[in-house]
């Protein structure tokens, strides 16, 4: 079994985040915006990794528990008017039952199974909002009344604070029973099941912490963002971003996730007046990384930090 | 008359999805490579005909040649390039492969999506079609090139079936996707054998994709939909098998094809949806699939 | 000799400061989206525009800039690319996108971050009639396109003439992407079809990633109406080909945003042959003096005719000039805005105005003859003939051998 890479990135860590916290007073607001989707992002991309990273499958189950938590969030805005604290709450809470019910067909199966079984729940609910636009506003997107507050730095420290907080919390996880055994079954499920470890809990313990920071980590976007739309939320691209961040961070380690994401946008962004190849550039640095660099950039990182 | 049109509209469909399908199950089922970059492939032999069409001002026969010409090319690029690569990484461990080929094989297909908008913007292209004109079958009026189009799908099937259960090479294709180690201790060069079997998997993609642009019409767009539809269809029928894949493609064309018609156009594809949904939870391994 | 000294000293004093802003250009934030036909005109338009304009010496001696951005058809990346323009670029107003889902997007950060913003081409009713019902908010938000009711209007109008009147054609059925913009089409199409002579037989409505439109066109042969009335734009290729491969022996009639591009017949191996589109603008109808000197100059610049956002952002670009020539150089948004709503400028669309605050479509382009008017085309033999209004029109109706009317 893989060692879990150990504590020493702990202070680098710390510093990196208290230069973050300070950047607002120096950094022009489009910069902070960007860094604010950014972390959304990042938050995206480690509870993929926990929960797929580790257990070795690729699938889109985080696009589908952000398309939920959010939607659920904005229509209750957009309809009933809640307070966003409440919407917030609320979306949450629905994006970790829709984790439940996703993990019911997930479970069962693995490998390649697992991740149609997660793709199919993404189209499904595209076609839902699609269907039932009176509600979810269907192609165009919701448009939520409120706003948590307009002023970039403040979008900035909250998404900053969501970031480190599941940072946190998903890293102690990953270092966890759950995330040992998470890898164990990722690298063969048999022996894990048969050393009498109950993977089934242990994943939809994973699969119920993924869904409440996508839940979580969504509703708050919408309300960063003002609106909620498929093809800012629910689209297959999303679920390509969160893996190739995932991938390109350095898989099972969490942190490597939200750096792999930050790197991503912040690189597309610089690539920007490029114009129409800037995807095309992207793409192919990724593919680089992943096919030269396997471990990510913090394989590169921990590899230069290693005598 | 209604029924006439789902029975000939739906074979059509199946057909295409079939050869895609198969495709995409054969590079499984020999490289365990599970290819997230097969509708890109698709859709850049049909983007090729059509420039070497409209911009070359070639005809329809030497379009789809130039077509299919770019489909193996581009199928070899990607074991070369990106698949092989990562199979032979040291720094990669044997359980980890698969999630770096899906990654690798997902940025690839996006390359080639950019590139393919890049230089010909993301509008449909239709290739021209090899034979022009309507006929009527069975009192159904029907494109003759559609005819064509099915015809060839279960030619190109047949004539793989033949390679595969007639031929040397074919057979040791068939040995190697059942035990690799088994074939190479028979003295066969497996590495000429991947080389063979992704050539093979050009060109079952490359008629694919020029025979749907000649019917349907592609654009960059429709990478993302044509993997994600010939993924769900195989691991429908059960991934490695080709039986499986040939009848999932058609239930899932029919499917489509009668909730067009008698449903609504716009509820397409959700029928699909839920029956690969069910058939996840009831037969988690596909119809045909073997572990 | 010193008696003049001082006079001309105090008026260089007076001149630097003005000489000094003189130089200060105006800048003018583009976002499109380069990989698609339509939205591909745009940068290119506004540059135009923007060159014209400083060969005649820029706006009371300032230049114009155009800074220019890739959406990829994205409103996340449309977002994030206006908040460059605004933040990083100080741009004084944007043109941004001709899709809806992102125009729309884009509405709250018009708001937000204080700019004038105009849209090339997205046509749904609602963004003027956010406009309207929240005119405080939205105030600095602009339609430069006309809106899909206005679009549908058209079609009825001219349906009267030349499909009623002049083919006898008495029922049609309606045929649209399911969109947000092709909502308000939709129900205008079926309260102005009847009054015009057409009864609808029946609507279809399909899925944007629709593929095979057989099972559609079988549907609609089957009821057997005279006409089909179309409303696509993310579609255009595809059912066009298959319309002509299967020999549906239907005309098609309607808004076919991808028809009027003029690569359209290239795109479809001269499918399009005997489709009628509505559009607001082409390179050889004169809907104002204007028109066809920009198409070819267009052609000139860049090897081909412009789409026709192209023509509505180059408008743009001349219209947002002149609101600041108004203005006597003010760039802020409150003024701006201001002297964007009074504008009254003859562009290669026609005569541009905007409907006032206080309409249910305020910030709307006002329509009508007149005004924004636009045609009805048709393609014959590779070439995009106006049969529609007669003062325009410069060819008569043809269809396909395969296509069956009454007359």
């Amino acid at each position: 079994m893989a060692k879990t890479a150990p504590l020493r990135p702990f202070w680098p860590v710390l510093a990196i985040l208290a230069l973050a916290a300070f950047l607002p007073l120096g950094v022009s607001g489009y910069v902070l915006g960007l860094l604010t989707l950014a972390y959304y992002f990042g938050v995206f991309a480690m509870a993929w990794d926990l929960l797929f990273g580790f257990a070795n499958e690729v699938n889109f189950g985080t696009t589908f528990l952000i398309g939920v938590g959010a939607y659920s969030a904005g229509i209750l805005d957009n309809r009933y008017g809640l307070p966003i604290w409440a919407c917030v709450a609320a979306g949450t809470a629905i994006a970790v039952v829709g984790g439940l019910i996703l993990a019911l067909p997930a479970l069962r199966v693995s490998g390649p199974y697992f991740g149609l079984t997660t793709l199919v729940a993404v189209l499904l609910l595209q076609n839902f909002v699609i269907i039932f636009s009176e509600v979810t506003g269907g192609e165009i997107g919701l448009v939520v009344p409120d706003v948590i507050t307009t002023d970039a730095a403040g979008n900035y420290w909250i998404a900053l604070a969501l970031l480190a907080t599941s940072g946190v919390i998903l890293t102690t996880l990953s270092r966890s029973a759950v995330g040992l055994i998470l890898q164990a079954s990722g690298q063969d499920r048999i022996q894990a099941a048969a050393l009498g470890f109950n993977v089934t809990r242990h994943k939809l313990v994973a699969f119920s912490v993924s869904a409440l920071f996508s839940g979580l980590a969504g509703s708050f976007m919408v309300f960063y963002m003002g609106t909620a739309s498929i093809g800012t939320l629910i689209d297959i691209t999303i679920g390509v971003q969160i893996i190739i961040a995932a991938v390109l961070g350095g898989r099972r380690t969490i942190i490597g996730a939200a750096f792999g994401a930050i790197f991503l946008i912040g690189l597309t962004e610089i690539l920007r007046p490029t114009g129409e190849v800037a995807t095309f550039l992207v793409s192919a640095v990724a593919l680089l990384v992943v096919i030269l660099a396997p471990n990510g950039l913090t394989g590169m990182v921990a590899r230069k930090a290693r005598p | 008359m209604l029924v006439l049109q789902i029975l000939i509209d739906g074979f059509a469909i199946g057909a295409l999805y079939a050869l895609g399908a198969t495709g995409f199950t054969l590079i499984f089922g020999v490289s365990g490579v599970l290819n997230l970059s097969h509708g890109a492939l698709m859709v850049a032999a049909a983007a090729a005909a059509w420039a070497a069409h409209t911009e070359g001002a070639m005809g329809s026969l030497a379009s789809a040649a130039i077509g299919l010409t770019v489909g193996v090319a581009l199928a070899l690029a990607t074991f070369r390039l990106v698949v092989r690569p990562i199979q032979r990484s040291p720094a990669i461990r044997a359980e980890e492969r698969e999630i770096f080929i899906l990654t690798a094989t997902l940025l690839w297909g996006i390359l080639i999506q950019e590139a393919i908008a890049s230089l010909f913007t993301s509008n449909a292209k239709t290739v021209p079609p090899l034979i022009g004109g309507v006929t009527l079958l069975f009192g159904v009026r029907i494109p003759r090139n559609e005819i064509l189009t099915a015809i060839l799908c279960w030619a190109v099937i047949g004539i793989l079936w033949l390679w595969v259960n007639r031929t040397r090479t074919g057979k040791a294709v068939l040995a190697a996707s059942m035990n690799s180690r088994g074939v190479i201790l028979l003295g066969i060069d497996l590495s000429r054998i991947h080389v063979a079997v992704w050539a093979v998997y050009g060109l079952l993609a490359g008629v694919a994709g020029v025979l749907l642009g000649m019917f349907l019409g592609v654009s960059s767009y429709s990478v993302g939909p044509l993997t994600a539809s010939a993924f769900s269809i195989v691991v429908l029928g059960g991934l490695g098998s080709v039986y499986g894949s040939i009848m999932a493609a058609y239930a899932v064309g029919y499917l489509e094809t009668m909730t067009a018609y008698l449903v609504s156009p716009a509820y397409r594809f959700i029928p699909a949806l839920l029956l690969l949904v069910t058939v996840m939870y009831v037969r988690p391994h596909g119809l045909l699939g073997r572990r | 000799m010193t008696s003049l000294k001082l006079p001309a000293l105090l008026t260089l004093a007076f001149l630097l400061p003005v000489a000094g802003r003189a130089a200060e250009p105006i800048k003018i934030g583009v976002i499109s989206e380069a990989q698609a036909v339509a939205g591909a005109s745009i940068a290119p338009a506004a540059q135009l525009a923007a060159e014209e304009i400083n060969a005649k010496g820029g706006i009371d001696g300032r230049p114009v800039e155009i800074v220019a951005y890739d959406d990829h058809s994205s409103a996340s990346d449309a977002v994030r690319a206006f908040q460059r323009a605004v933040n990083e670029d100080h741009v004084q107003a944007v043109v941004a996108s001709y899709v809806t889902e992102i125009a729309l997007a884009l509405q709250p950060w018009a708001d937000r971050l204080k700019t004038v913003t105009i849209t090339p081409g997205a046509a749904s009713d609602l963004i003027p009639e956010a406009i309207a019902k929240d005119y405080a908010h939205n105030r600095y938000y602009f339609q430069g396109f006309p809106t899909s009711s206005a679009v549908a209007h058209m079609v009825c109008d001219s349906a009267k003439d030349l499909l009623v009147k002049h083919l006898g054609m008495q029922t049609a059925v309606i045929m649209s992407e399911d969109a947000a913009w092709t909502l308000p089409l939709d129900a205008t199409y079926e309260s102005c079809l009847p009054p015009a002579g057409l009864k609808p037989l029946d609507h279809i409505r399909f899925s944007k990633d629709t593929t095979d439109f057989t099972p559609i066109f079988n549907r609609i042969e089957a009821l057997k109406p005279d006409v089909i009335i179309t409303g696509v734009s993310h579609v255009g290729v595809q059912p066009t080909v298959q319309w002509k491969n299967q020999q549906v022996p239907l005309p098609m009639y309607g808004r076919s945003s991808q028809a009027i591009n003029p690569v359209f017949w290239k795109d479809t191996d001269g499918g399009a042959q005997g489709v009628i589109m509505q559009a607001f603008a082409a390179p050889d109808v004169a809907l104002s003096p204007k028109t066809i000197p920009f198409a070819e100059a267009y052609r000139r610049k860049y090897g081909a005719f412009p789409a026709e956002t192209g023509y509505t952002a180059y408008d743009a670009i001349h219209y947002i000039a002149d609101a600041v020539h108004r203005a006597a150089g003010a760039t802020d948004a409150d003024t701006l805005a201001a002297a964007l709503e009074k504008t009254d400028y003859e562009g290669a669309l026609g005569r541009i105005q905007f409907l006032p605050p206080g309409d249910p479509h305020a910030h709307a382009l006002r329509v009508g003859p007149g005004f924004v008017q636009g045609v009805m085309m048709q393609w014959q033999d590779g070439k995009q003939v106006t049969v529609w209004p007669a003062s325009l029109a410069n060819g008569e109706m043809r269809f396909p051998s395969y296509i069956v009317t009454k007359r």
